[in-house]
């Protein structure tokens, strides 16, 4: 069977409509439908080198709902979000529950002027043993800090001090 | 249905820091990416994503008084996974920069001239054949500042959703006969000369499409191919 290569990701550009990145950002409600579990926001700052934050990166995740499902019809998983000048991004959704044979987790998907291609990593809610998680040198950085109960902060440091751990998939 | 999405192949993917393109060393990763196993997370994704991104009008280019300045085109490219077939309902945001070589966007800071009657981006479902077609104008090339001289041949930008959450395809169309297209920084990186030559569009027959405009076929291939059944 013929397999075609798969088209040659490139860069975002820095001009990725403000409009496209709006209005994706709430995963509590789809089709005006509350999702079950409990509701936590996710916020975070986007830098480079020299901890600069960086205006209009495109966050993207996936992730499974309260049960740890990623096929329930009643909770859309995805979700889209863009940093604003500060370089701050803002997700609201759903605590994700376990996995089979895995912590709980969400997959983040980043794309930006200056990156070639997306970049992958998965942020963790707390640090425990974890098939993927296990395999990155500095673990700590794929753990979100705990801002209260319902809020956490997972900042994404692309190259330099700190730099968060990145998945070649 | 189980997909199966292999490593990238460096020679047709272009990753890391790139000569001449200043904000990949400030911005690529330092260390080296970590492999990891994919399990469900990785080889599922949003089904109905227009539930979230609802899909706008396949026409950029306008009629009348109302017609956007410029070269009227008609894209029509298609969504095919690795294995060729193709991927109906794929979402497809399609966004570029006017007649004059401006984006209408807060961030293009260039003096080249907006034009009132071109709204630069749609997002539109791929059909049966995995097929979106889109009715706009030619963007113009455009000067990168503070470079030397690096100029952006014309180049229109698609993001795409396949089949799973890895299937994700950000990617730049370009125009055949382009010479600034030898010389593009980000083109260019593609390493493999066939890759990058999928990467220009194909200029068809102008009767097979609307009236007055050029039509260019594409072919996006996102990642992912069937897995092969399990032998009982």
């Amino acid at each position: 069977m013929t397999r075609l290569a798969p088209t040659a990701e490139m860069t975002l550009g820095p001009f990725f409509p403000r409009e496209f990145a709006q209005g994706a950002n709430d995963l509590t409600v789809v089709a005006g439908k509350r999702a079950e579990g409990e509701v936590i926001e996710i916020t975070g700052r986007v830098t480079e080198l020299d901890g600069k934050p960086l205006d209009n990166v495109v966050v993207e995740i996936w992730q499974a709902d309260a049960k740890g499902r990623h096929d329930n019809p009643d909770f859309f998983g995805w979700g889209r979000a863009a940093t604003d000048a500060k370089g701050v991004y803002s997700f609201k959704t759903i605590r994700p529950g376990p996995v089979q044979g895995r912590a709980p987790h969400i997959n983040f998907l980043i794309l930006y002027s200056g990156l070639m291609r997306q970049l992958q990593t998965t942020m963790f809610f707390e640090r425990v043993s974890d098939p993927v998680l296990d395999l990155v040198k500095h673990r700590d950085r794929l753990v979100a800090k705990k801002l209260s109960s319902q809020s956490f902060s997972f900042d994404l440091r692309l190259r330099g001090d700190d730099e968060t751990p990145f998945f070649d998939d | 249905m189980s997909w199966i999405v292999e490593p990238r192949d460096p020679r047709t993917q272009s990753e890391g820091v790139v000569a001449g393109y200043a904000h990949t060393a400030r911005r690529w990763p330092s260390q080296p990416l970590v492999v990891r196993p994919h399990d469900t997370g990785e080889l599922s994704g949003p089904a109905k994503l227009e539930r979230r991104l609802p899909p706008s009008k396949a026409d950029l280019a306008g009629r009348g008084a109302n017609r956007a300045l410029g070269q009227l085109i008609h894209l029509r490219a298609r969504v095919v996974d690795e294995d060729g077939a193709p991927v109906p309902g794929a979402l497809v945001e399609i966004w570029h920069c006017n007649s004059a070589g401006k984006y209408l966007h807060p961030n293009d800071a260039s003096d080249s001239p907006p034009d009132p009657n071109f709204h630069g981006n749609a997002r539109l479902i791929a059909g049966d054949g995995g097929l979106v077609e889109l009715r706009t104008i030619k963007p113009a090339a455009y000067a990168v500042p503070d470079t030397d001289g690096w100029w952006r041949p014309p180049h229109v930008h698609f993001s795409v959703w396949g089949r799973v959450w890895l299937s994700r395809l950000v990617t730049q169309m370009f125009f055949p006969g382009d010479p600034l297209n030898d010389h593009d920084a980000i083109l260019n990186a593609v390493r493999d000369p066939e890759a990058r030559a999928r990467c220009i569009a194909r200029l068809a027959p102008t009767t097979r499409g609307p009236a007055n405009a050029l039509v260019y076929e594409y072919q996006l291939v996102v990642r992912g191919r069937k897995a092969a059944p399990r032998m009982p």
